[in-house]
């Protein structure tokens, strides 16, 4: 992936059981500090995501690193970005821990 | 949140995507594209810039069925791919 430019990804999540499962998610990026070039325009997260039973469906991402990575002394030595996503049981009135997202 | 000690740096706070979230693609209606994007990026040795093709292809076809807003190309970082495809086909 070039810093700059669009790119896209894809997870697949799978519903094993048989009922209905309501889920939202949430990201890491490692290395830690690599998580501030990480931009993301459009993705399946933070939104509250239905999955039928057994349904297995198709998660995408359309990101980019900002250019700026390149400038950032401390990410010369990074050449390998590790998008992980964790999905969680949307339970009533649970709110994820997410400061300045409402 | 854990506290940063440095203050020159930007800190990092889990963000929302700047264009909100896809909806999820039950029907499979953009799967066939999505399995030649993957395709395409197994055959170049996972190198993404080869396959913006077939990666501007798949949003093209999940903005055609309402499963993405619609949003001119260029402005998702597929310009450059515009400009060539104008050049080949007259029509689409």
């Amino acid at each position: 992936v070039v810093p700059g430019e669009t790119a896209l990804a894809f997870y697949k999540a799978k519903n094993p059981t048989d009922k209905p499962i309501i889920g939202i998610s949430t990201y890491n990026v490692i290395p830690f500090e690599a998580g501030q070039y990480f931009n993301k325009i459009q993705c399946f997260c933070f939104e509250e995501q239905r999955l039928n039973p057994q349904e297995e469906v198709d998660m995408p991402v359309f990101f980019y690193i900002d250019p700026d990575f390149v400038e950032d002394p401390k990410m010369a030595k990074v050449d390998l970005i590790t998008l992980s996503y964790t999905f969680f049981e949307a339970k009533e009135g649970q709110k994820l821990p997410l400061p300045g997202y409402q | 949140m854990s506290t940063a000690m440095n203050f020159s740096s930007k800190t990092f706070t889990p963000r929302p995507p700047d264009k909100g979230a896809f909806p999820l693609d039950h029907l499979g209606e953009c799967s066939a594209f999505k399995e030649q994007f993957m395709e395409c990026l197994r055959h170049s040795g996972y190198e993404s810039a080869a396959c913006r093709q077939r990666a501007m292809a798949y949003l093209e076809c999940r903005m055609d069925r309402q499963l993405m807003a619609n949003e001119p190309l260029e402005k998702l970082g597929f310009k450059d791919l515009i400009n060539e495809k104008s050049e080949e086909k007259p029509e689409k």
